[in-house]
């Protein structure tokens, strides 16, 4: 970098604009906290996502892509997890992954913080489900929540300020089904209108909105607390890759190196600094950032940098149906739930547990080639799945594991000379035997809901939506990356909001979770730390 | 953008694999006889994955032909022709998959297609679907059970 543009000292950087370094954002600047948020990606126009396109699923499988390799839109970076069993899924843009997400939000259950004490593995969190139920309610109110409660799986919470989105005839049916074999099902709690709500449309239940809403009835955080942020005064600069994050000799933060988008290197100085780039990309910020007081990356006393990371175990069964209304229609996920199989029961020959989810179908082209089948059988196959099938999803907790990592790929770089990460995961054997389980359990609902027959997809590689674990929060600095408020051990001014900080995954789905911690860490910042602003 | 293009030899091949992979139904034509390869080399442009796919597929397939007593694939009988698909299936899994995707993308986005299939086509939005709001009396057996989230 010979020649740096400097840019005015604010209080806080926030490195991503995703759903937590977003939610950190609105919190911060609500606070009186002067905010950059620096985001690598653009502001999307809801009016061009592929839902507006005639060849939305071929955009779907190309610059639409979950896998950044995949996609290689400008502001993605490459990722090497040719080592991984589950690939890595995320979305570069402001909004960050929310644009490209399907929008369910159930919560944590109290047993998952505690799970070394309750089923001696992994750790418990230094924090309880109750420490953070205040800012589940607070996200829901921020993102607009349609679900209902007396969910006998999990507390008692707040109403939802949405009824529960349509179930459908499918939905229904799977409904009917779970009620039959006496097992808990109950209504996905969304980040999805089912009504107008803070001047969002509701859904029309048009399906693929996992790549983006234009109706912007789904919840992504450039629609919901973005504006917000903005109105009170923070700044999102986008196409702003950050480089690495700066220390002086004491090792504290003092601000960003950063690209724009014409290759310009700036610097942003600030009092403290808000790391939210996902468990990848947090892991890979915090390494590169190594430093002559942070030799082995910032942060990093304790070697746990990019360890432990953690995806959910995902399988499926997918039940086709003789005669139905067509089960396309609707949200293409998160239609019910069930958690019957959620908790640890010895009797099942693994710990933890998973949830069921439902899914619909999709479209004519991706049924055709999900099925893979060609020749004389096309045909006879397609007309079996297309509009037919239902699918049932098992979303199983992953342990945390250390092996399981992040690191640098030393000899490969992005476009700004950065190094790509190294992503290397292996699924043990708790989750092998929980995905059995889990699959048979499915297929004994698909079958009780009338399915003429039951595919089972017994491990899914393409399933790395959640990403956690690679700057754990604890209470030992030799154990933990950062403390139970998101605050690096090593480093005072510097926090970590992400799924990064998770010390072990659940069986759900992670982000209202993300966005509670962020909330809860930026509420931390506002009442105990004025110095920095 | 894929810099990959087909030459006139591998254009006139690959209409009979089309056929192969997807082939007629009913009053539809298969996907090559369709006349979709014109659509196939849109999307093979447009995206360099399928771009390179389609290229080393059809490259590995005139490898197979010029090792057989008929070299012209159009020529060959159906049984012949899928016996030589099944040669690179087996040999090339991915890319072969990556070729059936690209086929499936051009047959599913025709009209006539649409048509057959019951299927509306065009964008999902503005339309999208009717469904019934949902109705809290389903939960009527499910609300019934007891709390049971671990309290221990």
């Amino acid at each position: 970098m010979s020649s740096v543009i400097q840019h005015p000292l604010v209080d806080i950087i926030v490195i991503g604009s995703g759903a937590s370094g977003a939610a950190a954002t609105w919190r911060l600047a609500q606070g009186g906290f002067s905010v950059v948020c620096l985001e690598q990606g653009r502001w999307m126009n809801p009016a061009d996502y592929p839902v507006t396109k005639k060849n939305w699923e071929e955009l779907s499988r190309t610059t639409w892509a979950f896998h950044p390799n995949t996609r290689q839109q400008l502001a993605d970076y490459p990722i090497n997890d040719d080592g991984s069993a589950i690939k890595v899924f995320m979305y570069n843009a402001v909004g960050g992954s929310t644009i490209h997400w399907a929008a369910h939000v159930p919560r944590f259950h109290p047993s998952d913080f505690r799970v070394k004490t309750l089923d001696g593995v992994a750790d418990d969190w230094p924090i309880s489900y109750w420490d953070l139920e205040p800012y589940y309610d607070q996200n829901d109110v921020m993102m607009g929540c349609s679900g209902i409660h007396g969910d006998p799986a999990n507390p008692e919470r707040s109403p939802r300020q949405m009824p529960p989105l349509p179930l459908g005839p499918d939905g229904q049916r799977m409904a009917a089904a779970f009620d039959r074999l006496g097992w808990h099902w109950w209504p996905s709690d969304n980040h999805v209108n089912s009504q107008s709500y803070k001047g969002r449309d509701a859904c029309n239940n048009c399906g693929p909105n996992v790549w983006g809403c234009n109706r912007k009835a789904k919840a992504s955080v450039d629609v919901t607390y973005l504006p917000e942020a903005i109105d009170y005064g923070a700044e999102v600069r986008a196409g702003s890759t950050v480089f690495d994050i700066a220390t002086d000799t004491a090792g504290r933060a003092t601000g960003v190196r950063y690209y724009d988008t014409a290759g310009e290197a700036h610097f942003q100085a600030a009092k403290a600094v808000i790391v939210a780039c996902n468990a990848v990309g947090t892991a890979r910020m915090l390494l590169h950032s190594a430093s002559a007081s942070h030799p082995q990356g910032l942060a990093n006393t304790s070697g746990l940098v990019g360890k432990n990371l953690m995806f959910h175990v995902y399988a499926n069964a997918v039940g086709l149906f003789a005669e139905s209304a067509p089960t396309y229609k609707g949200a293409i996920a998160n239609i019910i739930m069930s958690q019957e199989f959620y908790e640890t029961d010895p009797a099942r020959g693994f710990v933890r547990g998973y949830s069921l989810q439902m899914a619909r179908s999709s479209g004519p082209a991706t049924t055709a080639i999900a099925n893979a089948s060609w020749g004389s059988a096309h045909h006879q196959n397609f007309a079996e799945h297309f509009g037919k099938s239902t699918n049932l999803g098992i979303i199983g907790e992953d342990l945390p594991v250390q092996s399981n990592r992040v690191t640098l790929e030393p000899q490969q770089c992005d476009r700004f000379g950065i190094p790509i990460p190294r992503v290397e995961y292996k699924l043990d054997g708790n989750s092998t035997r929980l995905l059995t389980h889990g699959v048979q359990q499915a297929k004994t609902a698909l079958l009780e809901a009338g399915a003429q027959r039951v595919i089972e997809k017994p491990h899914s590689v393409n399933a790395g939506w959640h990403l956690m674990g690679t700057a754990r929060m604890g209470d030992d600095p030799a154990r933990s990356v950062v403390n139970a408020y998101g605050q690096a051990h090593d480093v005072d001014n510097l926090f970590v909001v992400d799924g990064s900080v998770f010390v072990t995954s659940a069986g759900v789905n992670p982000t209202p979770t993300i966005q509670a911690l962020a909330l809860r860490t930026a509420d931390f910042i506002c009442n105990e730390r004025t110095d920095l602003k | 953008m894929s810099t990959a293009t087909l030459t006139e030899t591998q254009r006139q091949v690959m209409p009979a694999v089309m056929d192969r992979l997807i082939p007629a139904v009913e009053a539809l034509l298969g996907a090559g006889a369709m006349g979709l390869l014109e659509e196939v080399e849109r999307l093979t442009a447009e995206h360099d994955r399928y771009g390179r796919a389609l290229v080393q597929f059809l490259e590995a397939l005139s490898d197979v032909m010029s090792s057989a007593e008929n070299e012209n694939f159009p020529a060959l009988d159906g049984a012949q022709q899928d016996q030589a698909i099944q040669k690179i299936e087996q040999a090339l899994p991915q890319n072969f998959a990556t070729v059936l995707e690209v086929v499936c993308l051009a047959y599913y986005n025709e009209p006539k297609v649409h048509v057959r299939i019951d299927w509306h086509g065009g964008a999902p939005q503005p339309a999208g679907f009717a469904l019934p709001p949902f109705d809290a009396a389903l939960l009527d057996t499910a609300r019934q059970r007891p709390p049971f989230w671990r309290q221990d």
